[in-house]
C-alpha cells in the first residue's frame, strides 16, 4: 500500500525533479572524490559543503510549503523544528567526541565539565547511540508540533494569530536554549564534533556522503509530499486552506488534518536540521531566532508556494544570492533580503514557479495550443493554477 | 408546547425554547421548532430575525445559552461540534456560496462525497466505480457535467450555488439546511432551483431559508415566520401572509 | 570596653551639665588636642576618648579630620591644625581659636595617622556626641548610626538622652535604638519582651536579622516573642517586596503599553500585522538621539528640554515613515494579512540596515535630562525618576489616544472602519485615507514610545526587535480592537513578568509568560476583551 502510495507521488514533473536531485546526489560526491582538481567537472570540497547545506535548506523550505502553501498554516516557527532536529544530532555528535574533548572526560561534553557538572543529565542518555539520536530527530520536533498543534488547532487559532504564536514558540525556545543550565551548551551551542558513525567529519568522503544523504532525504521528502498532495488528503488540505469552515460542515475534522500535516512537516524539518548540523559542524541557539524562521518563509515565497518544486528552487536561489552578497557587499544584503520580501509579496505573490507557469500559459494561448517546447504535464498546470488562485 | 413534546421521539429535528445572545443582544429568543422526517420547511423572516443564527445553532457553530436541540430524538446537538454534526447527517449550504474555489468542480464533489473522513482513509483513498458513477449523476443533476474539470472559481454565481447544492447531495445528509439558495439567481435559474429542491425533498428532509416569496410559493411547503429570534407564525404561505403579526413585522407599525 | 563605657557616661554627664565650656578649659582643650600628635596609634585611642570626654563641640571637626586623614601637626611647635588643601600648600585653621593661617608648605607639617579601628571609634563616639546636638536632624542621624552599630556600650547614653528628648521623632528612633541594644544585652526578660515589641513595630531587614539572632540565642518567652516578631516582620517585608514588584511590573507594563499601543491601533483598525512596528520605535529613539546631538551642539542650555522637542519630532518622523509604508506597500496587500506580515518584515530589515548604515552598528547613548535622573525614595522603595516619568507618560499617551478615538471626527471614522469597513465606505468615509492616517498615527505613537524607551535602555538598530514579540503578545492577549484590552494586557503581562522573575529567573520568567499566552490564546483565541457575535467571525 505504501509503495503504491509513494508511486503516485512520482507523477508528472515531480518524477523528473526527484530524479534530477537523486542524480545530483550521486554525481556530485563522485566528482568530488574521484576526479582530479584539474578536471573540468571537478566539484571542490567547499562547494560540496555549501550545496549540502543548501539541500537541507531546500528540505526545510519544502516542509514549510507543505503546511503553508497547501494548508494555509503560516508557521513562523519552523526554524524551531529544524533546530531541534539539529540539536538531537548535535547531542549524538557531542557524545561521539568521547575523551577527545579539551577536558578529556569520557562521558561529559566539554561545556558540562566547564560548568562543573558531575554527571550527565538524564536527557542526554541514549544519545551515544545513533539509532536513538535518529529517533529523537523525528520524535522531538514531532512531539512539539503535535502538542503545540493539538492545542492551537483544536481551539481554532488561525491566520496571523497562529503565525504570531508559532513565532512566540521559537522565541521561547531561543531564550531557553541560551541558558547554560538547560544543558545544551548555552550560548555556544554544540560544536567541535569529531566523527559521525565512525567517519571523520573533516574527511572529504564524509562530506560527500553527507551531501548524498541530504540529496536523498530531499528526494524522498519530495516524493512523499507529492504523494500526499496528490491523494484525496491533499484535496482536503486545499479545502482546509481555502474554506476551513466549509470543510468542517462537510464533516472533515479540520484540526486532525492540520495536526497531521503540521506534525509530519515538523518531523521532516527535524531531519533537515539533523543533516545540516554535521555539514556545518555547529548548532547553537541562534538557529531558533525568529528571523531565521521568517527567512525560510521568504525562500518558499520566492520559489512559489503551493508548488512542491518552488520552495526547493527558492531556498537554493536565495541562499546563493545570500552567499554572494555577504561576500561582495555585506552592507547591502539586508536591503536585498528586505526588498525581496516586499517585491515578492507585491509583484510576484506566486513566486518564480507560479510566475513562470503564468508566462508559459500565456505563450501557449498566444501560440493557440501549438507551443511544443513549453507543453507541461496538464496535471501540474492545473495544480499550479489552483495554487495561484489561493494566494 | 405539549403537542411538540409528544412528537419528540418521531421528529427529525427538535428545537425547544432556544435562546442565545451576543453581548446582550438576543439573537434567538425562546425559539421552538420541529421538523419531521421527509419534511421540507421554508423559513422566512425580516433581516435580523435570527435565521442564520438558528442554522449556526443547528450545525454546532454557535452554542445556545439555553434550550434543547435534538436530532433524531436522541442526539443533543448542543454538545457536538460542526464536524460531528455534519457526520451525523446534517448538511448546510451557506448564504454566500462557499465552494473550494481552487479545485475543480469534480474535486469539490469528490470532497463532499459521503465516506470515511479520517486522515488515513483520505491518504490512501481510491475512488470506486460506484463513487465515480454517483459523482457523474450529481453533475448531471446540478447541470455541471460540461464544466466538471474546470476550477470552481471560474463558475458563475448561480453555478456556484448549484455546485454547493450538488455537494450537499454528494454528502447525502438526512437533513439539509439551505440558506438563501436563489440569492443572485436569474428568474429562470430560480425556477430550476425550486424544481431541484422539490426533487431533493423526496429523499431528504430540507429546511430552506429564503426571502424570495415567489420562490417559496413555488416550493409549496409549510412556512415558518421568524421575527426577533422567535417563531411568529407557522402554516401555509397564504395562512402566514394573512397573519396580522406577520404583516406588522414585515411592514412595521 | 568598660573603660569606654565609663568614659561615655562621664562624657554624657559632662555634656549635660555644661551648656558652655568655661574659658579656663580652652587651654586644656588645646593641650589635649595637641597631645594627639604624640605617641603611637594605640595611645591615640585613649586620647580620642579623652577628647570625646571633653564634650566640647570644637572637638568634632578635629576628630572627623583625624578620621579623614586631614589633621596635621606643625613640626615647628607641635601644634595641631585643621587643614584644607589650597593648591600645593595648605590653609591651616586652629581648632580652638579658629585662627586661619594661609599658604603653609606641606613639608613643615606632619600628618596625624589613623587606622580603621580608630576611625570606627571616632565615628561611634561622634555619633554619641551628636546625640546631644541641638539640631534634631543630627540627633536622628546619630540614633540611626548607633542602631546600626549595635554597640551595647552606647546604651546608657541613649537612655540618658531619651529621658530628656523632646522631639517625638527622635524619641521614637532612640527608643528603637535602645530596644536593639537591650535585646542583645543581658537585660531582664520583661525588658527584652518590651524591646521586641518596639523592634517589631520598626520592622525592616536589620531588625529582622537582630530578631533572628535573638530568637536563636534567647529562651522561653523571649524566643517565642522574637520568633513571632520575625514572622510578622517577614510578612511586612514580603508585602513591601510585593509592592516593589508591582511597581517594577507596572513600569515594565507601561513600557510594553507604549510599545504596543500603536500596534493595537494598526492591527485593530486595519487587521494589519506590522512587523516593522518595532522599527518605528527604533526610529523614535534615534530621532531622540539626533535631537540631543543637535541641541548639544547649538543650544546646550536647552538640553534639559531636549525630550520635549524630541516627542513631536519623533512622532512626525515615525508617522511619516508609517504613512509612506502604508501608501507604498501595505495598501496593496489589504485582505492578505499573511503577505502584509512578510512585506513589513522585509521593511523592518531594510530600516534596520538603513539605521545601521547611517548611525553605525554600535549602541548610542541618549542621556537623561536632569529631571529624569536619580531616584525617589519612598518608605522601603527606591523608584527611579525615569521609570516614574515613563509610567505617567504612557498613561498620558493612552489617555490622549483614547480621547482621540472617542471624541474626534477622525476617531469616529477610525472606529467606523474598524467595525464595518464596507458600511463606512458606503457612508462616504474615505477608508483609504483613514487607513493611511491610522497607520501614520500608530507609527507616530511608536515613535513617541521610542523617545521614552531611549531613556531606559540602549539605542541600537536592534532596539525594535526586542520589543516586537512582546508587543504582539500584549495586543493578542488584550484582544484586538480594544484599547482597554491593550492597557490591561500590557500592565498584566508586565506585572506577571516581574512576579515570576524572583523565583524563576528573568529568562525562565519570560518563557513562562510566553507559554502562558500561548495557552491563553488557545482558550480565548480572540484575547481578553474580544468582540462576540456573527459579524466578527466573518
Amino acid at each position: 500500500m505504501i509503495s503504491a502510495f509513494l508511486f503516485r507521488g512520482l507523477a508528472g514533473r515531480i518524477a523528473w525533479v526527484a530524479a534530477a536531485i537523486a542524480l545530483i546526489g550521486i554525481l556530485v560526491p563522485l566528482s568530488n572524490l574521484f576526479l582530479t582538481p584539474e578536471h573540468a567537472l571537478y566539484v571542490p570540497d567547499y562547494i560540496v559543503s555549501l550545496f549540502g547545506k543548501y539541500l537541507t535548506y531546500a528540505l526545510l523550505a519544502l516542509t514549510l510549503d507543505l503546511v503553508w502553501g497547501y494548508c494555509g498554516i503560516l508557521s513562523l516557527g519552523h526554524g524551531a523544528f529544524f533546530a531541534l532536529g539539529g540539536y538531537a544530532m548535535g547531542m549524538y555528535l557531542m557524545r561521539q567526541i568521547g575523551s577527545r574533548g579539551v577536558y578529556g572526560d569520557p562521558i561529559l561534553p566539554d561545556f558540562m565539565v566547564f560548568l562543573n557538572w558531575k554527571e550527565l543529565p538524564w536527557y542526554w542518555y541514549g544519545f551515544d547511540q545513533f539509532w536513538f539520536a535518529a529517533l529523537m530527530v523525528l520524535a522531538v520536533p514531532g512531539l512539539l508540533a503535535f502538542v503545540f498543534g493539538w492545542f492551537a488547532f483544536r481551539s481554532r487559532v488561525t491566520g496571523v494569530y497562529l503565525s504570531i504564536i508559532t513565532q512566540a514558540m521559537t522565541y521561547a525556545l531561543l531564550l531557553a536554549f541560551f541558558r547554560n543550565d538547560m544543558g545544551f551548551g548555552g550560548n555556544n551551542g554544540l560544536t567541535d564534533f569529531k566523527d559521525i558513525l565512525g567517519y571523520t567529519l573533516q574527511e572529504p568522503s564524509t562530506r560527500a556522503g553527507l551531501f548524498a544523504a541530504a540529496a536523498f532525504a530531499l528526494c524522498l521528502a519530495l516524493i512523499i509530499s507529492s504523494a500526499i498532495v496528490r491523494s484525496k488528503f491533499g484535496k482536503v488540505l486545499l479545502a482546509t486552506r481555502d474554506a476551513e469552515s466549509r470543510a468542517r460542515f462537510l464533516g472533515y475534522r479540520v484540526e486532525h488534518v492540520k495536526l497531521f500535516v503540521f506534525t509530519l512537516s515538523a518531523m521532516m524539518a527535524g531531519i533537515a536540521g539533523a543533516l545540516y548540523v554535521p555539514l556545518v559542524g555547529i548548532i547553537n541557539p541562534g538557529e531558533f531566532a525568529p528571523a531565521n524562521s521568517i527567512e525560510v518563509v521568504i525562500w518558499t515565497a520566492v520559489g512559489g508556494r503551493g508548488t512542491l518544486i518552488g520552495p526547493i528552487v527558492g531556498a537554493i536561489t536565495v541562499n546563493l544570492g545570500k552567499s554572494w552578497f555577504t561576500a561582495q557587499f555585506p552592507e547591502y544584503w539586508l536591503f536585498v533580503l528586505g526588498g525581496l520580501f516586499v517585491a515578492v509579496t507585491l509583484f510576484m505573490p506566486r513566486g518564480i514557479l507560479g510566475t513562470l507557469s503564468d508566462a508559459t500559459g500565456k505563450l501557449k494561448s498566444l501560440g493557440s495550443g501549438k507551443a511544443t517546447a513549453l507543453v507541461q504535464d496538464p496535471a501540474d498546470a492545473s495544480e499550479l493554477r489552483k495554487e495561484g488562485e489561493a494566494s | 408546547m405539549t403537542e411538540e413534546t409528544n412528537q419528540m421521539t418521531s421528529a427529525l429535528l427538535y428545537l425547544d425554547d432556544v435562546s442565545v445572545s451576543f453581548d446582550g443582544f438576543k439573537a434567538i429568543n425562546g425559539l421552538s421548532l420541529t421538523i419531521e422526517k421527509g419534511e421540507m420547511r421554508a423559513i422566512i423572516g425580516p433581516n435580523g430575525a435570527g435565521k442564520t443564527t438558528m442554522m449556526d445553532i443547528i450545525t454546532g457553530k454557535t452554542r445556545p445559552d439555553t434550550g434543547d436541540v435534538l436530532f433524531e430524538g436522541k442526539m443533543d446537538l448542543t454538545q457536538h461540534d460542526e464536524t460531528e454534526i455534519a457526520q451525523a447527517g446534517i448538511g448546510r449550504k451557506f448564504q454566500k456560496p462557499t465552494v473550494f474555489e481552487s479545485q475543480t468542480v469534480r474535486e469539490n464533489l469528490e470532497l463532499a462525497l459521503a465516506g470515511n473522513r479520517g486522515v488515513w482513509a483520505s491518504l490512501f483513498y481510491r475512488e470506486s466505480e460506484e463513487e465515480a458513477a454517483k459523482i457523474a449523476s450529481i453533475l448531471e443533476t446540478v447541470r455541471l457535467t460540461h464544466r466538471a474539470n474546470e476550477l470552481a472559481s471560474d463558475l458563475s454565481h448561480g453555478q456556484k450555488q448549484w455546485l454547493e447544492i450538488g455537494m450537499l447531495l454528494a454528502q447525502d445528509p438526512k437533513l439539509l439546511l439551505v440558506d438563501e439558495p436563489v440569492a443572485g439567481m436569474t428568474d429562470a435559474e430560480t425556477v430550476e432551483t425550486a424544481k431541484l429542491l422539490r426533487e431533493i425533498s423526496k429523499t431528504h428532509s430540507v429546511i430552506v431559508v429564503e426571502h424570495d416569496m415567489g420562490f417559496i410559493r413555488d416550493l409549496g411547503v409549510k412556512v415558518t415566520v421568524l421575527a426577533e429570534g422567535a417563531v411568529l407564525a407557522e402554516g401555509s404561505l397564504d395562512h402566514v401572509s394573512a397573519h396580522p403579526d406577520v404583516i406588522e413585522s414585515y411592514l412595521g407599525r | 570596653m568598660t573603660l569606654l563605657r565609663a568614659l561615655l557616661v562621664c562624657l554624657v554627664t559632662l555634656v549635660l551639665s555644661s551648656a558652655a565650656v568655661p574659658p579656663s578649659m580652652a587651654d586644656d582643650l588645646q593641650d589635649t588636642i595637641n597631645a594627639l600628635a604624640d605617641g603611637s596609634l594605640k595611645d591615640r585611642a585613649e586620647k580620642v576618648d579623652a577628647l570625646l570626654a571633653t564634650g566640647d563641640p570644637k572637638v568634632v571637626p578635629v576628630l572627623s579630620q583625624l578620621a579623614d586623614g586631614n589633621l596635621y601637626v606643625r613640626k615647628a611647635d607641635n601644634r595641631v591644625f585643621l587643614t584644607e588643601s589650597a593648591g600645593k600648600n595648605f590653609t591651616l585653621t586652629d581648632p580652638v581659636s579658629g585662627e586661619v593661617i594661609p599658604d603653609i608648605n606641606k613639608r613643615t607639617l606632619d600628618k596625624i595617622k589613623a587606622n580603621n579601628s580608630l576611625r570606627r571609634q571616632i565615628r561611634d563616639g561622634l555619633s554619641l556626641f551628636a546625640l546631644n546636638s541641638p539640631d534634631p536632624a543630627k540627633r536622628l542621624e546619630a540614633a540611626e548610626t548607633i542602631f546600626k552599630a549595635q554597640d551595647a556600650s552606647a546604651l546608657p547614653a541613649i537612655e540618658a538622652r531619651l529621658a530628656k528628648e523632646q522631639d517625638p521623632e527622635v524619641s521614637a528612633f532612640l527608643e528603637e535604638a535602645r530596644a536593639g541594644l537591650v535585646l542583645s544585652s543581658d537585660a531582664s526578660e520583661s525588658d527584652k519582651l518590651a524591646a521586641i515589641d518596639v523592634l517589631r513595630e520598626k520592622g525592616g531587614r536589620q531588625v529582622l536579622s537582630m530578631l533572628t539572632a535573638a530568637a536563636e540565642k534567647g529562651e522561653g518567652a523571649v524566643r517565642d516573642a522574637a520568633e513571632r516578631a520575625v514572622v510578622a516582620i517577614e510578612r511586612v517585608l514580603a508585602i513591601w517586596e510585593g509592592v516593589q514588584n508591582i511597581w517594577y511590573g507596572l513600569s515594565l507594563g507601561s513600557v510594553l503599553l507604549l510599545a504596543s499601543i500603536g500596534l493595537a491601533i494598526t492591527f485593530g483598525v486595519m487587521g494589519v500585522i506590522n512587523m516593522a512596528h518595532g522599527e518605528m520605535v527604533m526610529i523614535g529613539a534615534y530621532t531622540t538621539f539626533t535631537v540631543q546631538q543637535v541641541i548639544q551642539s547649538t543650544a546646550p542650555g536647552l538640553f534639559d528640554y531636549s525630550l520635549l522637542f524630541a516627542i513631536p519630532i519623533a512622532f512626525l518622523v515615525a508617522g511619516a515613515v508609517g504613512f509612506v509604508l502604508e501608501r507604498g506597500i501595505i495598501r496593496f496587500l489589504y485582505g492578505r494579512p499573511l503577505e502584509t506580515l512578510l512585506a513589513t518584515w522585509g521593511v523592518s530589515l531594510m530600516l534596520q540596515q538603513a539605521v545601521r548604515t547611517i548611525f553605525g552598528p554600535t549602541n548610542k547613548e541618549v542621556s537623561n535630562p536632569s529631571w529624569m535622573s536619580g531616584a525617589l525614595d519612598l518608605a522601603g522603595l527606591s523608584l527611579t525618576w525615569n521609570r516614574i516619568w515613563i509610567f505617567f507618560f504612557a498613561l498620558a499617551v493612552f489617555g490622549l489616544l483614547f480621547l482621540l478615538l472617542k471624541r474626534t471626527p477622525m476617531g469616529l471614522q477610525m472606529r467606523a472602519v474598524t467595525q464595518n469597513r464596507n458600511m463606512a465606505s458606503s457612508l462616504g468615509v474615505r477608508t483609504p485615507w483613514v487607513d493611511a492616517f491610522t497607520f501614520a498615527l500608530g507609527s507616530g505613537i511608536a515613535g513617541i514610545a521610542g523617545v521614552a524607551l531611549s531613556q531606559i535602555g540602549n539605542v541600537s538598530p536592534n532596539l525594535g526587535q526586542s520589543y516586537i514579540i512582546d508587543s504582539f503578545m500584549v495586543v493578542v492577549f488584550g484582544g484586538v480592537g480594544n484599547l482597554w484590552g491593550t492597557l490591561i494586557g500590557a500592565l498584566t503581562l508586565g506585572v506577571a513578568n516581574k512576579f515570576l522573575e524572583p523565583f524563576a529567573g528573568a529568562v525562565l520568567g519570560k518563557i513562562l509568560v510566553l507559554v502562558f499566552i500561548i495557552l491563553f490564546i488557545q482558550k480565548r483565541p480572540r484575547g481578553l476583551f474580544a468582540l462576540k457575535g456573527r459579524a466578527v467571525e466573518q
